[in-house]
């Protein structure tokens, strides 16, 4: 592989681009055929016009992972696409090793959420497992509960464990378990409900944010849902029943009718066509694609078999593994989120950074790990981008990349590059461009960026190192990667 | 108050009305209001907003030396009447607030007395909640109302940050925003680009490499990211010029608040589209103005910085003429009890006064104050809901609409 990439390198150097790893223009029959369920979710395939290429794999990784290092990227080059799908939904490695360490390392860590949050992010880069990651964190949006309101790291560590453990299971599961988790009750302001006093601050988000969805779902839906929920407490931290708190009289909840208890109301929502149907596009936004709403003729065949057994791996793999997810529609069609952003620089250069320091800073462009905003969770996006976070990224970027300073000396462009047998500074910096954007920016842009480092100012300079920090930081902090 | 060219626009055009019509409305009014959207308009206002973390005790702040009831509850906290800054025969300004009674006299500063809301709750967090949400009757609500705000004008091709946070404390709830992420910064150096060592001009490749026009995909983010990148670029660029230049020399005392107002101000001078700065006095938490014991000399200090720091920031801008665009607002979780509590202290309170300042003021009180004997358990009654102070800001003063942000029209204020 070695000798193979200084080939590609000086290949590459005499046809100025990278044809191969671009993405190139939608093909006028595939754009035809984006907008078919049956072809959209079918297996991808590869074929000429659309060809598994580095950009392709990239896309998976950013998607799927965190990122990918450079042998990652070539072993799914020479997979094919869907066997690398198949290592990241089901990779071989011994998870349960790994998740019983972690989850000691933050038992230990428990009496503080900087130190919690620190772990998740160790756990994220060295996880044999980067998209049980991924749903998790995607889940932690989804039910969003912040450590604020909670104010007990314990509590925090076991709800984000319960996040884990059905992140790509069962929805089913995992809702009900959210019912009854105290941090979700407390974070809520419903950690009482009364007989007398039924509690509106759990069902009201179960049916707006977590399942239905606005305009599925009536006021007096949510009174009827909070009278079946009288009885639970969390008391001290402490999940509890008080029989004599629970309504026990008929309510009419979604049209049916019945004594409900908490665990009826569960099951009421997600026989509603509408819950599969948040999750699903919820899905779709973080897997495929966040400048378009999905038509809802394009999702129906996955909300309806979603809403059959609520299964999060399967739903999951049918994304991962389609003609839509590899097509120029999902492309570059997401904005990274902060800790997208920063573990993609990590993840490329195979190193592992001070994740103290990098929950606080992640925190400051607006992701705080165990906080998010408001029940909405972070809506992203956008959203995430404005000049000030922009600064912050880019000032982020250098601080993990200039050798020294809270990240130390962890990450080393110049290291990684000879470590994949680039012997010089030209061929290390088309390296980088392959490495973090798979070489596929415009022609014109690729080759400006080339000149940068081929400044006689920066080729006089016989530090190759730094030239070529300098050099990683500026293609981190291009437009392009900035896009998931 | 000011009336931008984009109130203007949408005044008399209407955005709904301007699309039904778009095909036959001329082209340089169709393009003057795109313009008008995204683009950032320098006769555009911006609020700072000062938090007096702990409850200012309001009775020592703006002193009614007029009301014999004052100097009977208050036996040993009791301010001299001839140290007093006399504002007329009723009220004057603490003995070291001299720099708010130049501000006072020279019409840049006002005064809401007797601020609240109903059924006031007296526990720091809880209190702080509803000031910092504007909304008491929601103890759940999950953002803040500058949050809300920043929100409510939040447009998808807009790069700027419309608000900040400046201070050293976590960033105070009132600035929540469900959708938008809003920054903290210590100093204005947060904001600039750093750049490693090294002999290469790099920020102008980089500003090259991420301009230069991409030929072909028509992904909407990519435009957005590049507009972006090169506005943060242009960003720096100011926020470094106007630091570096003799203008940016002003004195300001060596205090924490006038080190916030100093970076607030370079960051107005620096004109990066910012709306809305919030800023902190006290420390954060219980602490700072919360003097349950011996408070005459600590409030002395608080009210000395708050007061020295806030005046330095307007002469600041005053010289620079930027302080028309600026209007300055305090507040605190609550006022305390008229009493003094037997430990040359005060208890939790209520109602309490509220300072703007900045160019555009009538300036003089507005409101009367409080009565002394007619109480609301212990603590002075309000007469101004805070929320009609929230909603002058947000409507008058910013442009916004208010009822967006606090879910009904309160009456404004006449500042």
């Amino acid at each position: 592989m070695v000798a193979q990439n200084e080939k590609t390198a000086s290949r590459n150097q005499s046809k100025r681009v990278h044809p191969a790893h671009r993405m190139g223009g939608v093909h006028p029959a595939v754009a035809e055929k984006l907008t078919d369920p049956g072809w959209a979710w079918a297996a991808y395939q590869p074929d000429a016009q659309r060809p598994w290429n580095l950009a392709q794999a990239g896309h998976l990784f950013r998607r799927a992972a965190f990122g990918a290092g450079w042998d990652q990227l070539q072993q799914a080059l020479s997979d094919g696409p869907q066997r690398a799908v198949d290592k990241l939904l089901r990779p071989q490695a011994d998870l349960a090793v790994f998740n019983r360490t972690y989850d000691g390392y933050e038992a230990s860590a428990a009496g503080s959420i900087d130190g919690l949050r620190a772990w998740w992010l160790r756990r994220i880069i060295q996880t044999p497992h980067p998209l049980l990651e991924k749903m998790t964190l995607f889940w932690h949006s989804h039910f969003a509960t912040n450590s604020l309101k909670v104010k007990n790291p314990g509590l925090m560590l076991r709800h984000v464990q319960l996040l884990r453990s059905q992140a790509l299971n069962s929805f089913r599961d995992m809702l009900q378990a959210i019912s009854r988790d105290p941090a979700v009750l407390i974070c809520l302001g419903a950690d009482a409900n009364r007989k007398a006093l039924p509690n509106e601050s759990f069902v009201r988000p179960l049916m707006e944010v977590f399942t239905l969805s606005h305009g599925h779902y009536t006021q007096k839906d949510v009174r009827e849902a909070a009278r079946a929920f009288t009885g639970w407490f969390a008391l001290r931290g402490r999940l509890r029943y008080i029989p004599r708190e629970h309504d026990g009289n008929i309510k009419e909840i979604l049209g049916e009718s019945g004594s409900f208890a908490g665990d009826d109301v569960v099951r009421i929502v997600l026989e509603q066509p509408a819950t599969a149907r948040t999750v699903v596009c919820k899905l779709y936004r973080w897997l495929i694609c966040e400048t378009e709403e999905p038509d809802a003729m394009l999702v129906a065949p996955l909300v309806e078999s979603f809403a059959k057994d609520y299964d999060i791996l399967k739903l999951a793999e049918t994304m991962l593994r389609s003609n839509l997810f590899f097509s120029t529609a999902a492309y570059r069609r997401r904005i990274k989120c902060p800790v997208e952003f920063a573990l993609g620089i990590v993840k490329a250069l195979e190193g592992v950074v001070s994740t103290t320091q990098l929950g606080q800073d992640l925190a400051g462009l607006g992701q705080n790990l165990y906080h998010p905003p408001t029940v909405k969770g972070w809506i992203g996006g956008r959203h995430w981008i404005n000049s000030a976070t922009l600064v912050g990224r880019h000032n982020l970027a250098l601080a993990l990349l200039q050798g020294s300073g809270p990240y130390a000396d962890k990450l080393n462009p110049w290291v990684v590059a000879k470590k994949y047998g680039c012997s010089t500074l030209k061929s290390a910096t088309r390296f980088l461009l392959d490495l973090f954007l798979q070489g596929d920016l415009d022609p014109d842009v690729y080759e400006t960026v080339l000149k940068t480092a081929q400044a006689p100012a920066g080729i006089g300079s016989d530090d190759p190192e730094g030239m070529l920090r300098r050099f990683a930081h500026l293609v981190v902090t291009l437009p392009e990667f900035h896009l998931a | 108050m000011s009336y931008t060219r984009r109130n203007f626009l949408k005044a008399t055009l209407g955005a709904s009305t301007l699309l039904s019509f778009t095909p036959a409305a001329p082209n340089f009014l169709v393009r003057s209001l795109m313009a008008a959207a995204p683009r950032r308009d320098d006769r555009d206002t911006i609020l700072v907003v000062v938090q007096l973390s702990g409850g200012n005790d309001g009775l020592n702040t703006v002193v009614p030396y007029g009301d014999d009831e004052y100097a009977r509850n208050r036996t040993t906290l009791r301010l001299p009447t001839k140290d007093l800054h006399k504002i007329d025969s009723m009220v004057g300004f603490h003995p070291r607030m001299g720099a708010f009674m130049r501000l006072y006299e020279q019409g840049h500063l006002s005064i809401i007395q007797g601020v609240g809301y109903p059924n006031s709750d007296r526990s720091h967090e809880r209190a702080m909640r509803i000031w910092h949400t504007a909304d008491p009757d929601q103890p759940g609500r999950q953002t803040g109302w500058l949050g809300r705000a920043v929100d409510s004008i939040w447009d998808p091709d807009s790069t700027n940050a419309p608000a900040v946070f400046v201070g050293p404390i976590a960033q105070p709830f009132g600035l929540n925003a469900e959708r938008v992420v809003v920054p903290s910064v210590r100093s204005y150096g947060d904001l600039v680009i750093q750049e490693m060592p090294g002999r290469l001009k790099r920020q102008s490749q980089w500003k090259r490499a991420a301009e230069l026009p991409r030929a072909e995909q028509d992904n909407p983010l990519t435009h957005f990211l590049q507009q972006c990148t090169l506005n943060s670029y242009t960003n720096s660029r100011r926020i470094e010029a106007v630091t570096k230049t003799a203008a940016d020399t002003f004195e300001y005392p060596s205090f924490q608040l006038a080190g916030s107002l100093r970076t607030v101000a370079q960051l107005i001078r620096a004109d990066i589209g910012i709306r809305i700065f919030f800023t902190e006095l006290g420390g954060g938490g219980i602490g700072g103005f919360d003097n349950h014991a011996n408070q005459l000399g600590n409030h002395c200090a608080l009210l000395h910085h708050l007061s020295e720091s806030v005046a330095a920031f307007i002469h600041h801008l005053k010289r620079d003429k930027l302080l028309h665009r600026v209007l300055l607002m305090t507040f605190s979780e609550f006022g305390r009890t008229v009493k003094e509590n037997g430990r040359r202290g005060t208890g939790h309170g209520a109602a309490a006064p509220i300072f703007l300042a900045g160019g555009k003021l009538k300036g003089g009180l507005l409101g009367a104050h409080p009565s002394l004997t007619d109480m609301d358990n212990g603590a002075l009654k309000f007469a101004i809901d805070f929320r009609r102070v929230y909603a002058t800001m947000l409507d008058r003063w910013l442009g916004f609409k208010s009822r967006t942000v606090l879910d009904r029209q309160f009456e404004l204020l006449d500042i």
